[in-house]
């Protein structure tokens, strides 16, 4: 188990190392840079080269990449972001807030959506082939088959404005106690969870029949066992294997999730700054963000699969 | 002169409304309360929790909230007294200027506004600010007078002194000027989040007496994102958004709850033609030819709506701008026809391809904007083709990295201008590797002189004459193409009174707003 | 495909997407007008002539929206077939050869499925441009990392299987294996893929465009007719609801004919789509 766990985090690491690479490779090579994204095109248009290119040099923009990476490598090491290029503000403190806002909108959608999930895969498992069932199913691949930014853009339409009970965009701000801010953001939170809900419900239902098809349930059923029962005690403990393996993947999904609905919402998380980050040519903002979605994401990954080994043998021996 | 109520209705009334009440409803104004605001437009601006509170890393709309400026710029695009009571130039060279500040005068922190301040914060601009950077030094000459001296003579440099950055805070050193966010405006910033909202409360010893009137507004940053403030605004959380599009001002502007307010002659864009070695728009007669073949009303009309926008004259004037002088206009078949015959006699009788007019969506109706560019010079057989690109490195890839001496020139690309006095405007079309597209040859000489003329010339008419002049060469030239452009836009709740809006977004003042 | 007809669902998304398949390539001839022609006055109520109405331009909606599948779909299909051919070829030479080569290539699948795919795509599209071949491209390495995963896995299924065993002792090279004896073997699973892929790469599209990163006017496209139509909704509510309508029934059917083929071939659609 020990040795499972050591041989996970280790791979974790390479695989946040190479992530460290290709976000700074792939951040580095976008055109133009910091300086010309801090002016305006007015400024640009009364500026002339000589001045940028000083302006450049002071801001060590015109270091070579190599160079540029193995500081970026080792600032990571020591556990410094480095500091934003238009107001050498430390990038910690940039990303920190949005960074703690997000995980919060991230996790109230966990904690609401799978449960909702859970009940409906469960009702419609036990229902296989049958109306209700085939309800889920449809529904499931509806909410599947609509994009988060039109869930959002239609629920403020209904709920904000032809029926303003909600607000339509979140103007707490980004270091409100988070009880204010999940608060001021109920359409937010219900976008991503029927994003959630779409995504989780059809895996754990595939999981939950493809489970009490098995030869185990079938013999726990002729000994007598009610169905509910098997279902509860023994087919859900078994399902949640698949579940979790595609626990990486919902993450992921999850985190994109968030970005668009926190534009749609105005939601003071990494997802705006990320947008701000990106057009302003915040390098070391964009990197920043990147790595801190991949950490939580693949610390997610790290759990399901450490979950996984808890409950299958097999893995565990492996 | 100060700036009254009635003058910013004159400028109101100059300019066409959305045909939505010109005339402001006659109730006495009343204090108290607070005001949401929403602002959409793409400020470049960024700030950090250091610095937030800084006057450059404020986004534009709060300029004249917590901060003030030597001179305000009005609706007309003229000057007017603000904090310096008055102003001039010290000799007949035009290049050394003295501004007297008002008396009385007081930060937010109670301590008097002086000549000290002026020489410390232009000493900041200069070095930071594109448009100070023709001040060489400045001196304080007694306490409340201080004396600007220039590289070279500039008739308009109290332009200068009402730009965005142009504020006066209390002395400092350079590293620390500014990031108390104290100035002398009608309100002072109680807390910021950065990049996302402000507060401001009422400052009790501003000098204009009895004002301002609100007790507090909250400034919240909606850049880029105009659907979410105006779902704001309908949902009862926003009073007022500011720098709406066309389109959605049209829309909201039919419904009773709201009024749309309009800033008069606003932005445009300029459609760069380079004039490289090998490039088509070498040929004067192509350059010509694409003036008259794009239908400059057909993009007003469809775009903007016949009473929103204002068809340009290639130059970088607005058309709000007193010293604006039209392009001489045909009826749309004669155009066409001329455009044609322009065409053939360079040697393109079947039509030429101009290729890829590349564009970024800086505002949200750029990309029908260029769709309608593209469709009506169709008609005179020009061909071009249309990529978007991101807004993000668009500067540099237009300006070719900005890397002339590597041969790189501006590209066939558009971009937004805003609206400003001529002496910067008509500057924009020098002949270098700018959004003139390296525009030579005798016309572009004749053109500086006469520009370097009207920068040392006192009087206004013998300038204006000298501005319709180089506006004449650009219309027979047309180094780039400048077709038309729009109004600004906001939008209130019809409960907010006294709110004008202003063609330069730093210009909008809240001085006078009250909720009835 | 006749498994697949005896399921009404599954049916159901396979005529879907014919008919959004045909009309996008029947588009320039049964379109009444050119759909970037500035036909009229802006918003022009339906009527005989415009069967849908103006848009703000005065353009044909009706024809807008024929015209307006085709290049999404072009984007989705291609980047669908990119990432299924690319992606079942890699995977497969992964569970053929294992060791370094594996290792190397599901860290790399890793490291995609940790970067939230929007992300991705945008810092893609911020550095190389915004055009059709560059999004196909982008699109398609996003997706192909999922199909590497699947096909890699039930590669190591088939490298056991006596046929590839014997192959294999015959001493046929690495790439006849792969592409004689694994691929045909994987062809159910890659079909399956490809319509989860081409769904979902039809979705990352739309929500590329909203934030300005996918597809540019003057292409007449799903995706800007909704977001060009947002400011209109109240009033022209037809502009926004027609164009969403068919983003949302075309990627529908996709799903649909995804389940039901998943269902016949007894794989698990929902375990491999997404991300």
């Amino acid at each position: 188990m020990i040795v499972l766990v050591l041989r996970r985090g280790a791979l974790s690491l390479v695989t946040l190392f190479l992530l460290a690479t290709f976000v700074f490779f792939a951040t580095e090579v976008l055109p133009g840079d910091a300086l010309d994204v801090s002016l305006s095109a007015d400024e640009m248009a009364m500026m002339p080269p000589e001045v940028l290119a000083r302006r450049r040099a002071e801001l060590g923009l015109d270091r070579p990449v190599l160079e540029r990476y193995l500081g970026f490598l080792g600032g990571l090491l020591n556990g410094d972001l480095g500091r934003t290029i238009i107001t050498r503000a430390p990038v910690a403190d940039i990303v920190a807030m949005p960074l703690r806002n997000s995980i919060a909108l991230a996790g109230v959608t966990l904690l609401l959506a799978l449960p909702v999930a859970l009940a409906i895969a469960m009702a419609a498992a036990q229902a296989k082939g049958r109306a209700l069932d085939n309800a889920v199913s449809g529904a499931a691949i509806i909410g599947y088959s609509i994009p988060e930014f039109v869930t959002g853009l239609l629920l403020i339409a209904v709920f904000a404005v032809w029926w303003p009970v909600f607000p339509a965009t979140i103007t707490a701000s980004t270091d409100d106690p988070l009880g204010v801010l999940l608060a001021a953001a109920p359409l937010a939170i219900a976008t991503t969870i029927i994003g959630s809900i779409a995504y989780l419900g059809r895996i754990l239902r595939v999981g939950l029949i493809e489970v009490m098809a098995a030869d185990f349930v079938e013999r726990l059923h002729l000994s007598g066992i009610p169905r509910w029962r098997i279902l509860w005690l023994h087919a859900l403990p078994a399902a949640m294997i698949p579940g979790l393996s595609a626990a990486a993947l919902y993450a992921a999904s999850l985190v994109s999730g968030v970005v668009v609905v926190e534009l749609v919402f105005a939601y003071p998380g990494i997802g705006a700054e990320l947008v701000r980050a990106v057009t302003r040519r915040e390098v070391h903002v964009v990197q920043a963000i990147a790595l801190a979605a991949a950490v939580c994401v693949v610390l997610f990954n790290l759990l399901a699969d450490l979950g996984i080994a808890a409950l299958d043998p097999r893995t565990r021996r492996a | 002169m100060t700036i009254t109520r009635r003058t910013a209705l004159a400028a109101a009334a100059a300019s066409p409304l959305l045909g939505i009440d010109a005339v402001a409803q006659p109730s006495t104004p009343v204090r108290g309360g607070t005001l949401n605001i929403a602002q959409c437009s793409a400020n470049r601006r960024s700030a950090s929790p250091q610095n937030a509170r800084h006057p450059y890393f404020l986004v534009d709309a709060t300029t004249r909230l917590p901060y003030g400026c030597l001179v305000w710029v009005n609706r007309a695009l003229q000057l007017e007294p603000e904090l310096a009571e008055r102003w001039g130039p010290a000799d007949e060279s035009m290049a050394v200027w003295d501004i007297t500040l008002r008396d009385g005068l007081l930060f937010h922190d109670g301590t008097p506004v002086t000549a000290r301040d002026v020489v410390a914060s232009f000493e900041f601009h200069r070095t930071r600010s594109p448009f100070a950077r023709q001040i060489e030094r400045i001196e304080a000459v007694d306490r409340l007078t201080a004396r600007f001296f220039l590289d070279a003579g500039n008739a308009e440099f109290p332009f200068v002194l009402g730009e965005y950055d142009s504020v006066i805070m209390p002395a400092a050193p350079p590293e620390t000027i500014g990031l108390s966010g104290i100035g002398c405006g009608p309100y002072r910033i109680v807390s910021t989040d950065p990049n996302r909202s402000i507060v401001y409360e009422r400052f009790d010893r501003y000098w204009r007496a009895g004002l301002p009137l609100l007790d507090r507004i909250t400034l919240h940053n909606r850049e880029g994102q105009q659907d979410s403030a105006i779902a704001g605004l309908r949902s009862g959380q926003f009073d007022v958004v500011m720098t709406i599009d066309p389109t959605a001002a049209r829309q909201i502007g039919r419904d009773q709850d709201y009024v749309v307010e309009t800033g008069g002659g606003g932005y445009h864009y300029v459609v760069q033609l380079p004039q490289h070695p090998g490039s088509p728009f070498l040929d004067k007669r192509v350059r010509q030819a694409l003036a008259y073949a794009v239908d400059r009303e057909a993009i007003v009309r469809l775009v903007y709506g016949a009473q929103n926008g204002w068809v340009g004259n290639d130059s970088h004037l607005v058309a709000a701008d007193p010293n604006f002088l039209p392009r001489p206009a045909l009826p749309r078949a004669q155009a066409v026809a001329r455009a044609r015959a322009l065409l053939a006699e360079a040697g393109h009788p079947n039509g030429i391809n101009l290729g890829t007019l590349y564009w970024s969506p800086q505002t949200p109706e750029a990309g029908r904007y260029f769709q309608v560019l593209q469709e009506t010079v169709r008609e005179a057989g020009i061909t071009i083709a249309l990529d978007q690109r991101p807004n993000d490195g668009y500067v540099q890839f237009r300006t070719g990295d900005n890397d002339f001496a590597q041969g790189r020139f501006h590209r066939f690309a558009m971009t937004a201008v805003g609206p400003r006095n001529p002496g910067i405007s008509l500057f924009r079309m020098r002949g270098a590797n700018v959004e003139s597209g390296h525009w030579r040859g005798p016309e572009q000489d004749r053109y500086m002189a006469l520009y370097r003329q009207a920068m040392a010339t006192r009087e206004d008419a013998a300038r204006r004459a000298m501005f319709h002049d180089m506006q004449r060469i650009l219309h027979e030239e047309v180094p780039a193409l400048l077709p038309a452009g729009a109004m600004t836009f906001a939008v209130r709740r019809r409960n907010v009174q006294g709110f004008a809006f202003h063609p330069q977004i730093w210009s909008v003042r809240f001085d006078e707003v009250w909720r009835s | 495909m006749t498994v697949l007809l005896r399921r009404p669902a599954a049916l159901l998304g396979l005529l879907l997407v014919a008919l959004h398949l045909a009309v996008a390539i029947a588009a320039p001839w049964i379109a009444p007008f050119a759909p970037t022609s500035l036909l009229d006055a802006p918003l022009e109520p339906p009527g005989a002539t415009y069967w849908l109405g103006t848009d703000d331009l005065g353009r044909d909606a009706f024809s807008r929206l024929l015209w307006g599948g085709r290049v999404a779909m072009l984007v989705a299909f291609a980047a669908g077939a990119v990432a299924v051919l690319g992606g079942a070829l890699l995977g497969l030479a992964a569970a053929y050869r294992r060791g370094s080569f594996d290792d190397v290539l599901m860290r790399l699948v890793e490291m995609k499925l940790a970067v939230p795919t929007i992300l991705f795509v945008a810092i893609f599209v911020t550095g190389f441009g915004q055009s059709v071949p560059v999004l196909i491209v982008a699109v398609g390495i996003i997706q192909m990392m999922g199909v590497v995963r699947t096909t890699r896995a039930a590669g190591i299924v088939l490298m056991e299987q006596g046929y590839v065993r014997a192959a294999q002792l015959n001493g046929e090279g690495g790439a006849t294996i792969i592409l004689r004896e694994l691929l045909p073997n994987v062809a159910d699973l890659m079909a399956v893929e490809f319509a989860l892929r081409a769904s979902s790469a039809l979705l990352l599209v739309s929500a590329l465009s909203f934030l300005g990163l996918g597809i540019s006017p003057p292409t007449p496209d799903w995706g800007l007719m909704v977001e060009d139509g947002m400011a209109l909704l109240e009033s022209e509510p037809a502009l926004v609801l027609a164009p969403a309508l068919c983003i949302a029934t075309l990627v529908l059917g996709i799903n649909l004919a995804a389940e039901g083929l998943s269902d016949a071939l007894g794989l698990d659609a929902a375990r491999g789509g997404g991300g």
